[in-house]
């Protein structure tokens, strides 16, 4: 094989629970290929492993043969900031990215958890957003291009360098949030912005639910266009942030307009402050578990939110869990939550819990729990009803099912 | 099943008057909005209009019955033979499926019927203060439908994004004619986003007949600018100095000076007649944000060569700055009895360069070629001008615009920005995609549609999508029609 084995010292990651006998790291994206031919003809299970920072994602693998690293296949292929495009290779940490953006002015304006570990090949593989896809682009808006190595050994592009593309089909986005199930990433090109010259999050507190609800919906009604806009369960009830970047004076005089509309105590939190304020934000909702957390986000119509995170606010409190971050996205309708469950029965609590919320909303994802409590169900939620196109789709690029096999929605 | 019974069968599943079969009713839809000649024409067996969703679902189970292709067509106004059926087989318009179901301020959503038109829809948002973005220069004619199939772009794109960022989910009938919601209102669909692969596919995967899009606030303020320059150049160097001072305009675009010959006297939008070039820059957002941008750009265009900037703020002088760009392709009737719309797109700084590059092949090929383009993203529209009764002339355009593809790949560009595939640059597709890439694409036609019913010849190279092709292990197909490139 045209790579190396880790030494015994770089033991993989263990993929719920279970760790793989094989971990390859090639070089470059054909060595990839020639691995997935080689599982694909010895009908070996192969999960892609980026920053690891997201292996919670997905359900219990029916079998992991081996491993591949993309930690060997990184580094910036071409940035043109005045393009505002960006071509990465897979492994490349989205840390890198920023450094290698921010001299510029520019950024890929993205929640992302553990920036210095997490992989571009990572992120665009679990597709997760953050807070600030209610006002501003995610990885769907700025993924230009991409490509992937599959198991029947070649390795294919979509997309290009340019930011407006409509040569083939939309390949990126296909990819996109797949969990590797189609192939392997193994670099992107995407569409970069300047970011904002300030910013600032102002935080309302109030005692009951529909005030904040209804201080959302005066910001949103406003001239106000928040980047982020969540309503969040505190310990004394419920908190409004409100995140928003401009120019200085703008932001500044928008943070005073945004204070009245609030109608309650709030306070401002300033430029730098509010940038780890978010990222603290957004890593209490990755994709990561202890022995005794999950992480699951429930959708609805985005004017039935509030309804929904009221629910689930009520659910946590009925099986006994703790709510370590419970939040809502006014105008997305998603309500994302932390919850602890603790001692003997925390598991059936858990499962109880998730059946309470699936009625309520129109999916319900568990983005992460421990293994033993996602056996037997399907963490993606409700099996869409094009089941039978998706399952088509991965016949046609991974008839063996070589990669991540049962991870993905309806077990694909 | 011969015609008589397959108009029968149409005629029971639409009525009388939504079937069309004589041949002088076909005509019209023997083409799209490209120019005749550069792009292949084809009759239908028969033209279908239904106006629900259960007739097209009918139609489309009763063509498979037939064995007969199916091609969706919305308002025709596509450049790249889209909408046009290269093998024959039905048509279905689905311009009276044109209804806006339910608008949802909330939500900031509209659900809509695909014949809905595209400028309609933003006027109908208007009063609860959104919009619909993507706006084509075909807006007040296309439809929503065609937009999806198209992924379609418009001025306002490079801020805004494309049709594709603005779609939530779709209602599509399936080649078995089965119907499917994919994407939707909630953001936490499980599993692959078909709503994305059908999004600017071309009409190769489903017919939509529902839409569920986006809505985009109005902004607060919106301010249009002119800068007149010497040249291109100039022009293209205020681009990149706006660009790279943080700043993202609602829609930057350019003329070249035959442009503004053909457009000024006819629509008095004020552009100088001498400039080599006129940049026409949209910012919007906050009022004080507006202003000071405005002050920003106007500085940079002083201080590269601009002969004249001029600050339009409200709605009527915005518009008529706006009326010489968007009125330009009819202002080319005064220059040339024909005009072949190119549509392709390199890296933003190559804008210079390539447009040099179309001034030589314009020298080349002894056509007169203006230049008007979207000059934020990089997307080209050459209007090569010609006479579709002089000899030649046809072939000459073909020629010229195939050099201009040659130049834009090269460069690192690609073939279309927003005018599709469709037949016309079908054949090109191997200077971008090898065999493999192509391989993985039929993977998500052969996904949706084993049997190559929907819209057939379209996209792929002539022949490519004969039969089955398995996915990836397409080589042996490849070698076949001689795909190698690369």
């Amino acid at each position: 094989m045209a790579s190396t084995p880790f030494s015994p010292a770089g033991l993989a990651p263990a993929i719920d629970g279970i760790t793989p006998p094989d971990y390859f790291a090639p070089t470059d994206p054909k060595g990839i290929a020639e691995i997935l031919a080689g599982a694909a003809e010895a009908r070996k299970a192969v999960t892609p492993v980026g920053g690891a920072t997201s292996l919670a994602l997905g359900n219990v693998p029916e079998r992991v043969d081996l491993a591949v690293s993309l930690r060997h296949i990184s580094g910036i292929i071409s940035y043109e900031p005045t393009d505002l495009t960006l071509s990465v290779w897979a492994g490349t940490t989205f840390g890198e990215v920023t450094h290698l953006l921010a001299p510029r002015g520019q950024s890929l304006p993205l929640d992302v958890p553990f920036p210095e570990q997490a992989t571009i090949g990572g992120l665009i593989a679990t597709g997760l957003a953050g807070p600030r896809r209610s006002g501003s682009p995610t990885f769907r808006d700025l993924l230009i291009g991409i490509s992937a190595a599959h198991p029947s050994g070649t390795v294919t592009k979509a997309g290009g360098m340019v930011v407006k593309n409509v040569t083939g089909f939309d390949l990126m986005r296909v990819y996109l949030g797949s969990l590797g199930t189609l192939g392997v990433i193994v670099s992107a090109n995407f569409k970069v912005l300047p970011f904002g010259r300030a910013e600032a999050t102002v935080q309302g507190s109030y005692a009951e639910l529909s005030l904040a609800v209804a201080a959302a919906e005066r910001v949103r009604e406003s001239r106000v266009r928040p980047v982020a806009l969540e309503v969040s369960k505190t310990d004394s009830g419920w908190s409004l942030a409100t995140r928003i970047e401009g120019r200085e004076l703008t932001v500044k005089l928008l943070t005073d307009e945004i204070q009245t509309l609030l109608e309650t105590h709030s306070e401002i939190i300033g430029s730098e402050e509010s940038k780890s304020w978010w990222q603290q934000f957004t890593e209490a909702e990755a994709a990561t578990t202890n022995d005794s957390d999950v992480v699951i986000r429930a959708s609805a119509r985005p004017r039935l939110g509030h309804e929904l995170v009221a629910s689930l606010a009520r659910f946590v409190d009925e099986q006994a869990g703790i709510a370590e971050h419970l939040t809502w996205s006014p105008g997305l309708g998603s309500t994302t939550a932390r919850i602890s469950f603790k001692d003997s029965s925390a598991a059936q609590r858990f499962r109880k819990f998730r059946d309470q919320c699936m009625p309520v909303a129109d999916n319900v994802t568990v983005l992460a729990a421990p293994s033993e409590w996602k056996s037997g169900i399907d963490v993606w939620g409700s099996t869409p009803a094009t089941i039978d196109v998706m399952r088509a789709l991965k016949e046609q690029f991974d008839p063996n099912r070589v990669l991540n096999p049962g991870r993905f929605a309806g077990g694909i | 099943m011969d015609q008589s019974t397959l108009i029968e069968r149409l005629t029971q599943i639409v009525g009388p008057a939504g079937v069309f079969h004589r041949p002088s009713d076909l005509i019209v839809y023997e083409y799209d909005g490209s120019v005749d000649g550069a792009v292949e024409t084809a009759r239908p067996a028969a033209v279908t209009l239904p106006t629900t969703t259960e007739q097209v679902s009918a139609i489309v189970k009763l063509a498979r019955q037939a064995g007969l292709p199916v091609v969706a067509r919305g308002a025709g106004t596509g450049l790249s033979g889209g909408a046009v059926a290269q093998q024959g087989g039905i048509i279905i318009a689905l311009t009276r499926m044109d209804k806006v179901l339910d608008i949802d301020p909330i939500d900031r959503t509209a659900l809509v019927e695909p014949g809905v038109i595209n400028l309609e829809l933003s006027e109908a948002t208007l009063p609860f203060g959104f919009f619909f973005a993507p706006d084509p220069s075909s807006q007040r004619a296309c439809t929503i439908g065609g937009n999806v199939a198209e992924n379609s772009g418009g001025p306002h794109c490079l801020k805004y994004g494309v049709t594709t960022n603005h779609i939530l989910g779709l209602e599509v009938v399936l080649p078995d004619g089965r119907v499917a919601w994919v994407g939707g209102h909630a953001h936490g669909n499980a599993g692959y986003d078909l709503t994305a692969a059908m999004v600017g596919s071309e009409g190769l995967l489903g017919v939509v007949t529902k839409a569920l899009v986006r809505l985009t606030p109005n902004p607060e303020a919106t301010t249009v600018m002119l800068g007149a320059f010497a040249t291109v150049e100039e022009a293209s160097t205020a681009v990149t100095r706006i660009i790279g001072a943080g700043i993202i305009p609602a829609a930057l675009e350019m003329m070249d000076a035959l442009t503004i010959k053909a457009v000024e006297p006819q629509y008095h939008a004020g552009y100088p007649m001498d400039a080599g070039a006129a940049l026409l820059v949209e910012i919007d957002g906050i009022t004080e944000d507006v202003r000071s941008t405005e002050e920003e750009i106007e500085r940079i265009c002083r201080e590269c060569g601009a002969t004249m900037v001029r600050i339009a703020t409200t709605k009527a002088e915005r518009d008529l700055l706006w009326k010489g760009r968007k009125m330009a392709l009819a202002a080319m009737g005064r220059l040339s009895p024909n005009y072949y719309l190119h549509d392709t797109v390199v890296p933003r700084t190559k804008l210079p360069a390539t447009l040099a590059r179309v001034g030589e092949i314009s020298t080349e090929f002894r056509l007169d070629i203006a230049n008007v383009f979207h000059a934020g993203d990089g997307n080209l529209h050459p209007l090569i001008l010609f006479d579709r009764h002089k000899a030649g002339d046809v072939e000459r355009v073909l020629g010229s615009s195939k050099e201009i593809l040659n130049y834009c790949v090269e460069v690192g560009g690609a073939l279309s920005g927003e005018h599709g595939i469709g037949t016309e640059k079908r054949d090109y597709i191997t200077m971008v995609f090898t065999a493999d890439d192509l391989a993985a694409m039929a993977g998500v036609k052969n996904a949706f549609d084993p049997t190559s019913y929907f819209n057939p010849d379209k996209f792929f190279p002539k022949g490519y999508m004969c039969g089955e092709v398995r996915a990836l292990r397409a080589q042996a197909m490849a070698q076949k029609h001689g795909i190698y490139a690369f």
